[in-house]
Parts: structure tokens; sequence; C-alpha cells
């Protein structure tokens, strides 16, 4: 019976440890700050959003009514909008339904939650999509030109990269319209609905190749130059050559791991960035998802779906950082959060 | 004229269409119409539209509407939806209309028969057309019309912001409602007098009664046993009696509908089914075109991508009704002055920036009327053209060039386009101006602001097909219009009385002279008019898409019934 019991409180014993283990690690105690910390980021995300929205010089009902509404009926329709009534009152009530997760109407009245659940997949589906394929092509590419420095394939990524860098990518887009919808009819110009893997590669290719030449420019400049960087100057790399570890193989498995870590920041400070250019192109290619439902939003004074949408953007930025983080961690365990020793 | 002589084209093209004449002539008796009615009173009589392609029947098309007008919309039931006048093409494909705005500017009837006018013109009796059904199987009739106009001009449509297009008796507003609060119809406002026959009494006389039906809610008709079915989910999937049925609907992205078997015309519609698919831009419009992943795309605005179109496509200038003009705001200075005013109308050519600037498409006006509307004059008698000896005196005579003018208009690409161009016109004959543009909501607090009194110029549009409908001439220059410069009794008087009577040629009288009124007192120049042009595959034939239309306000109202695509033709 005191084996039994002996036995027993060891075990306690190691759950405790555990849990100390997983409460204490640095991953996660900076997980945890980090989660605490979007609280006020999207509670001051929402309250920016729903201010500069209140203050721009608009009306809702009338911009829905047009100029020739009387103004009984524009009033009509504030009271039915729920506008006539006091900022703060609006604010509040808004932010109540939200935490209770309803996002209210859209000023035509379709539910903002509906919307978001429709649309907010396929632009994320987009983004995730232009971001790896950009990611992962600026390694080649960096990889490739930082191996020979000045050399054809150094000299081919700069050109490419200054392409990228300064086309706009609603300019890119339709050049591959050109090229790829008209000219090849591989592609079609407007994207139809994702239903499957397929629709998904079939309609935001383009859009994805539209938004992600640009951060495949800057990405390959970034890691490109850290690379070189990196082989020349670094202690560790010497001593590799030195150990007769082929440079290819120096290239590839020391100094781009730790190049990556720039990198990773900027993907982290890209994220914000990538709305923008997700409301150009989803309009362009006429992409049924957020991007393009802001736009549409923001033209028709639709405060309620305005401030889902970014919202949903707000989330998606600050997760992708605390992401951004949590990988340096995971590339180097040396690093420790918020510790005096790391 | 201009209605006489599209006349004359249509009889053409039926006749040079007789080497193919069974099908010609089914185009040409398909259509009944009637003309702009000069008495009061409109009746069917048969007419038909040219084409530029054998007649065909079957086929699809995907017709492209832009996400910032036509292609956004939320629901279809018409007193829920806001966007009512933009989404004219899904509306009128699925519920018809009681008339229709044919070629010619004729008042063509659809699911109603004809109209008359009581002679002192406050009493309008609509007939309707018998044997018609929705396509649910129920019965389209006069109590039909009468429910779907308690919804319209009743709570419905007034929690939405829709106000009765004509002159009603309305209940008596609560204490509490704010002054000008619209209210439901009063009781024998509208009256059923028959299974077909139903009757509007107006609290004045209102010739235009008719022409407001078009563009407004009120002449979609729901079924009314669908609408009670349904409930609030009607919008999404709406029953009426037109042309087509819907078969998909994903708002502000895809309207699919199909051909309506039991439509009241017989062999119509010509297509067996349209997409109407949203597009973000005119170019991205365009290369969907050269893609072939549209055949139709409406309003295009953009005056480069225009020119292009026309090397690949179709594109039918429509015929404009709104024109371009200059309001000032005779109120305060310097505008109070009518030699300064006459110095803008002296130093004003706009022949060479329609030319630059949009392509020569449309014409140059003098008045708040259009070739494609009513009482149509291009010249108004003693309209001060561009003379810029004269300009120059002016302007030093008033110290116009001492001053800077506030010039605004709304932040469209054609509208400020124009502004930039007469600024540039102006400042090189030494006057001093200052451009803003806003949005809508921008344009509305500027002409609000101080009471009215801060603006001196904006580059508005003035008039529609009917210049009593819509963005209408008293919008512009009535003296209670808070979107008015000008604060004449006598020019109200005339406006009035042009909009009051049921005769066509009395009222052509009253507005032919109230353009010369405004022409004598340089109340603002006029520049142009405009509608963007539908662009379409060849191949693609129909009213408004091969022969022109006329536009009620900004755009025309394609009959797609009538719309067919004969690919082999192309």
């Amino acid at each position: 019976m005191a084996l039994v019991q002996q036995i027993q409180l060891q075990r306690e014993a190691g759950a405790r440890n555990r849990a100390r283990r997983l409460t204490g690690s640095p991953a996660l105690r900076v997980a945890g700050r980090r989660l605490l910390a979007i609280i006020p980021v999207l509670i001051g995300v929402t309250f920016l959003t729903f201010s500069i929205m209140s203050v721009l010089p608009n009306d809702t009902a009338q911009a829905i009514l047009g100029l020739n509404a009387t103004p009984s009926a524009v009033a009509a329709l504030n009271h039915t909008l729920g506008l006539d009534q006091p900022f703060w009152q609006r604010y509040w009530h808004w932010l109540t339904n939200v935490l209770h997760g309803n996002f209210g109407s859209t000023v035509q009245g379709a539910s903002v939650n509906h919307e978001l659940a429709v649309h907010v997949p396929t632009t994320l589906g987009l983004l995730l999509y232009a971001l790896v394929v950009s990611v992962l092509l600026a390694i080649i590419v960096a990889t490739l030109a930082a191996r020979r420095p000045n050399g054809i394939m150094d000299r081919l990524s700069l050109a490419v990269s200054m392409l990228g860098l300064s086309t706009a990518p609603y300019a890119f887009a339709f050049l591959l319209i050109i090229v790829f919808a008209v000219k090849l009819s591989w592609f079609p110009v407007l994207s139809g609905p994702v239903t499957g893997p397929g629709s998904f590669f079939k309609n935001l290719t383009l859009p994805a190749c539209s938004i992600g030449f640009g951060l495949f420019a800057i990405y390959t400049r970034l890691l490109r130059a850290d690379l070189v960087e990196q082989m020349q100057r670094e202690d560790y790399i010497v001593t590799a050559k030195a150990k007769g570890v082929p440079p290819w193989r120096v290239l590839t498995r020391h100094a781009l791991r730790n190049s990556t870590f720039n990198l990773i920041t900027v993907i982290g400070l890209n994220l914000g960035g990538l709305v923008g250019a997700a409301a150009i192109i989803e309009t362009i290619f006429q992409v049924q998802g957020i991007g393009n439902d802001l736009l549409t939003g923001i033209s028709n004074h639709d405060a309620p779906l305005v401030q889902g949408i970014t919202l949903v953007f707000a989330l998606v930025t600050v997760a992708g950082n605390l992401l951004a983080d949590l990988a340096y961690a995971v590339l180097d365990p040396r690093i420790r959060y918020g510790s005096s020793s790391s | 004229m201009p209605v006489r002589l599209r006349l004359m084209s249509m009889r053409t093209a039926c006749l040079a269409g007789a080497a193919a004449m069974v099908l010609t002539a089914a185009a040409c008796s398909s259509s009944s119409t009637s003309t702009p009615s000069g008495n009061g009173s409109g009746a069917a009589s048969s007419t038909s539209s040219p084409t530029s392609a054998p007649l065909k029947s079957g086929g699809s098309i995907t017709v492209l509407e832009s996400s910032g007008y036509s292609g956004a919309w939320t629901t279809l039931d018409p007193p829920n939806n806001k966007e009512g006048a933009a989404t004219q093409d899904f509306m009128t494909a699925i519920y018809g209309q009681l008339f229709e705005l044919g070629t010619g500017g004729a008042i063509v009837p659809d699911l109603a028969t004809g109209y008359s006018f009581s002679p002192d013109g406050k009493t309008l009796t609509i007939n309707l057309r018998q044997g018609v059904t929705f396509t649910d199987g129920t019965p389209f009739n006069a109590q039909a019309v009468y429910t779907n106009w308690m919804r319209d001009l009743g709570t419905v449509g007034i929690s939405n912001g829709f106000n009765s297009p004509w002159p009603i008796a309305e209940l008596p507003a609560p204490k509490t409602a704010p002054p000008g609060t619209a209210e439901p119809p009063a009781a024998g406002v509208v009256q059923v007098t028959g299974p077909y026959t139903i009757v509007l009494h107006f609290t004045a006389p209102d010739g235009a009664a008719v022409d407001q039906l078009f563009d407004n809610i009120e002449t979609w008709i729901a079924s009314p046993a669908a609408l009670q079915k349904e409930g609030a989910s009607f919008g999404q999937s709406p029953v009426g009696a037109g042309p087509f049925v819907m078969a998909s609907n994903v708002p502000n992205s895809e309207l699919v509908v199909k051909k309506n078997p039991g439509y009241w015309q017989t062999g119509y519609p010509l297509l067996n089914q349209i997409t109407f698919k949203t597009v973000g831009s005119d170019e991205a419009a365009y290369e969907a075109l050269l893609a072939n992943e549209g055949q139709v795309y409406e309003n295009m605005s953009t005056n480069q991508v225009i020119t292009e179109s026309q090397a690949h496509f179709t594109v039918e200038n429509n015929l404009g009704t709104s024109p371009y003009d200059l309001q000032l705001n005779t109120a305060v200075p310097p505008f109070n002055n009518p030699k300064a005013r006459e110095a803008l109308y002296a130093a004003t050519n706009f022949a060479p920036i329609l030319q630059h600037l949009f392509g020569g498409r449309g014409q140059t006006t003098e008045g708040f009327t259009g070739p494609g509307g009513i009482c149509y004059e291009q010249t108004v008698p003693g309209y001060q053209g561009y003379d810029p000896t004269l300009a120059k005196q002016l302007i030093q005579q008033t110290g116009l060039n001492k001053v800077t003018i506030q010039l605004g208009t709304i932040s469209i690409q054609t509208a400020q386009d124009s502004m930039q161009a007469l600024a540039t016109e102006w400042e090189s004959l030494g006057l001093h101006v200052k451009q803003s543009y806003w949005p809508l909501s921008g344009l509305i607090a500027a002409f609000e602001a101080n009471g009215g009194k801060s603006w001196q110029a904006m580059v508005q549009t003035a008039g529609a097909y009917d210049p009593a409908t819509g963005v209408g001439v008293l919008f512009r220059f009535g003296s209670h219009s808070p979107f008015s410069g000008v604060h004449d009794p006598k020019l109200d008087t005339l406006l009035s009385e042009a909009a009051g009577s049921t005769n066509l040629s009395t009222r052509c009288g009253f507005y032919n002279q109230a353009e010369a009124f405004i022409a004598k007192n340089y109340y603002g120049p006029f520049f142009f008019n405009f509608s963007p042009p539908n662009v379409a595959v060849h191949g693609v034939s129909g009213p408004g898409i091969t022969s022109p239309l006329a536009s009620v306000a900004v755009v025309p109202t394609i009959p797609w019934e009538d719309v067919y695509y004969n690919p082999s033709s192309s």
C-alpha cells in the first residue's frame, strides 16, 4: 500500500515537474505575453478604425441613397442603421456584440459574420499562397546568387528583383493577365469561386503571383545580401571551410540558417502591408475575398464591414508576428525570451 | 428630329434585313412600342430594334458589371434594394418592367399595356397586361401591383430611404416625427379599379408620372405569394414575371438567370441564360472580353480603354440625357454678379475638351436636355457661347481676375477631368482657380456648408430622360433645392408648369423657355451629354448594344429579352 502511495506521489511530482517545465518554456511564456498584448492592440485598432470611419466627412445613408434623397429619407435610413446614436454608444454596442461573436450587419443588411466566414478563407489562402511561393523562390534564387557574388545568376537575380521592386502589383497583374489569361488562356481573368485544390490553383495563381512578385524581390535582395555577408565575414564560416566542408554545403547548411532570421523579421513586418496588396489585387481579379470587401466597404462608408475586416487583418498581422517570434526560438534554441542570460 | 432619324434608321434596318426576312420580321414585330406621349396617354404600337447580326435564339452570355456601380448588390427585393437603379439589369431581367424606355426614347408597354391621365392631370390610370403569370405560377394582376406599391411606398420602402416618386397624399405623421418625414400613402391614393386596372391619385398634376417609373422600384413587381412564402429570404431568390428566372445568386459577385419558359412574349427571351458577373475595373473588363470570359460590359467610362475597345468590339455610345453643367452660386460673390457669370460663359469652350478628353463621344449642349430625352434642343436661343475677347473684357470689368474661383466636383474621373480641363482653359484667360473634389458625401457637405453660402462653382450633371425625374433640373436650378445656386421664382414657375402638364408639347414649351431663361440670366453654362458606352463582343446584338438607347439619368436599361448572341456572325 505504501509502495502504491509512493508511486502515486512520484507520478504526481512528475506531472507537476512536466507542467512546470511546460509553463516555464520561454516560447510559451512569450506566446502568452504576446497573446495578452493582443487584447489592447485589437481594442486600439477597432477604436481607431471606428473613430476614422466616424470622423470622415460622410453620411452613410446619403452615400447609399444618393444625392437626390430627401433629408427625411436620409434620417430614416440613419435611424434604421442605428447611425443616429452617439459615437460612444455605437462603439460600445459594436464592441460588446463582437465579444459575443456578432460583427453586426453591413449597411445593405447582410451579416458581416457571413461575409467574413465566406471570404476570409479565400483571402488567407491567397496571401499564404503568395507568401509561401515568394519565400521559397527567394530562398532558392538568393542562395544561387550568393554562391557566386557578381556571377551571372547574381546579376540575373538582381535584374529580376529590381523589376519586382519597381513594378506596382496592379501593373504586374495586368501583365500577367495579358500573357497568361488572354494570350495563353492558362488562367482566368476573373476568378471564380474556390471550391477545391483545382479551383484554388486555377483562380488564385495569377493574383498570388501579382502579390508575391514584389515580396519575392524584397526577400531575394535581403537574403542574398545577408548570405554574402555571412559567407565573407563570419568566423564560423571560415571554420567550416577550414574543416573542409564543401562551399555549397557551408552556404546551405550554415549560412542560410543564420540568414533566415532577418528574413523572418521582414516577413512578419510585411504581413500588414499585404492587406493593401490583397485589396487591390482581389479587386482586379475579382477574387471573392475580404480585400475586395474592404474597398467596397470603404466606398460605401460601411463601418461594420470595414471594422470587421480590419479586426481580422489585425489578428492575422499580430498572429503572424507572434509566429515569427516563435520561429526564432525554433531555429535557434539558444534564444531565451525575456531571460537575462539569453 | 433625332427621334425621327432613329425611327427611320430602325425601319431601314428592318428593310435591309429582307434577305433574312423570316428572322428579321420576327425581330421587327417582337417589341411593341409607343412614342412618347403627346396627349397624356400611351398605347401599344409596333416597331423594332435595329440589329447587326442575324437573329438567333438560344445560347448564353456573360455580362460584366462594374463593382463600383452595377456589380454591387445585396438583395433583389425591390423596396429593400438600396442599389435599385444601379442594379436595373438584374431587376429588369427577373421582374420585367411596367413600361420600358425603348429605342428612340419611346415608352414601351411591357407588363402594362397603356396609361391615361385624367383631364386635370391628377389621376393616372394604368392598364396591365392580361394572362401574365409570375414564375411561381401565381397571376400578375392589379392586386399584385397594389401589394407591391404598398410595400414600396409604405413602411418597407420608407425604412430604406425610398420616397414616393409621385406627389401623393400621405398618412398624418405622428407628432414626434421630425418635419418632412415620409409616411405611407393615405387611403385611396392607390386604387384597384379592375382586375387589370390600377389608379393613382396625385395631390398635384404630374405629367411625368409614367417617366418617374423608370429606374424606380415601383416598376418592378414581385410575386405577392412568393413574398409571403419566402419572407426575409425573398431578396436572395426573387420571383417576378420578367423574361428570366433566377438560377443562382452570389451577392456582389455573380447572378445567373435562365430563360423564363412562361414569359408572356412568345419566342422571348432570345437567350437561354445570362450570367451577370462583377468586375473590378474597365481594364479588367476589357481583358476579360478579350479572353472571351465575358461578352458584354456595360458603362465603360475610361476613355483610353474605350478607344482600345473600338478596335476589337462593338462599342455603342448610348444617348445621354443628363448633361454636365457648371452650377454657379448666385447667392454669394462673385457670381451674384450677372456680368461675372457671363464672363464664365464667354470663357468656356467645351468642344475641344470633349474632343480631347472624351474622344468626341457625346454632344456639346446649351441646356439641360439631352438627345436621349424628351424636349431636347441642342442650341438654346440667347446662349452666350465661347468668346475669349468678351471673356477678357468681362473678367477685367468684374475684377474676376483678382479673386480665386472655388471650383469643385464629385470624385468621379469624368467630372474631375472636365473640371481640370475647364480650369486650364479659364486660367489661360487670366482667371485663378482652386479645384476641389469630394466623394458624394463630401460634396453634399460642401453644398450645405454655411447654409449653402460657402461654395461658388460646381461641375455637376443636371437633367434626366424627363427633366422632372431623378436628378432633374429643379434639383440643380430650383429655389428650394439645397443643391441649387439659383433662387428665381420665375424659373421655379416655368419648371413647375412643365412638370405639371400632361401634354408633351406643352411641357417641352415650358422646358425650352426655362433653358432660354437660364441662358439669358447666365445661371450656368452647359457642357456636354455623355453616356458611358456599352461594349460587346461581335455577335451580341440588341438595344443598347448594337442600337442606341436613351439613359434614364446616367445609363440606359437594356431589355435583356431582346438581346441575342450569334457567335457565327462575329
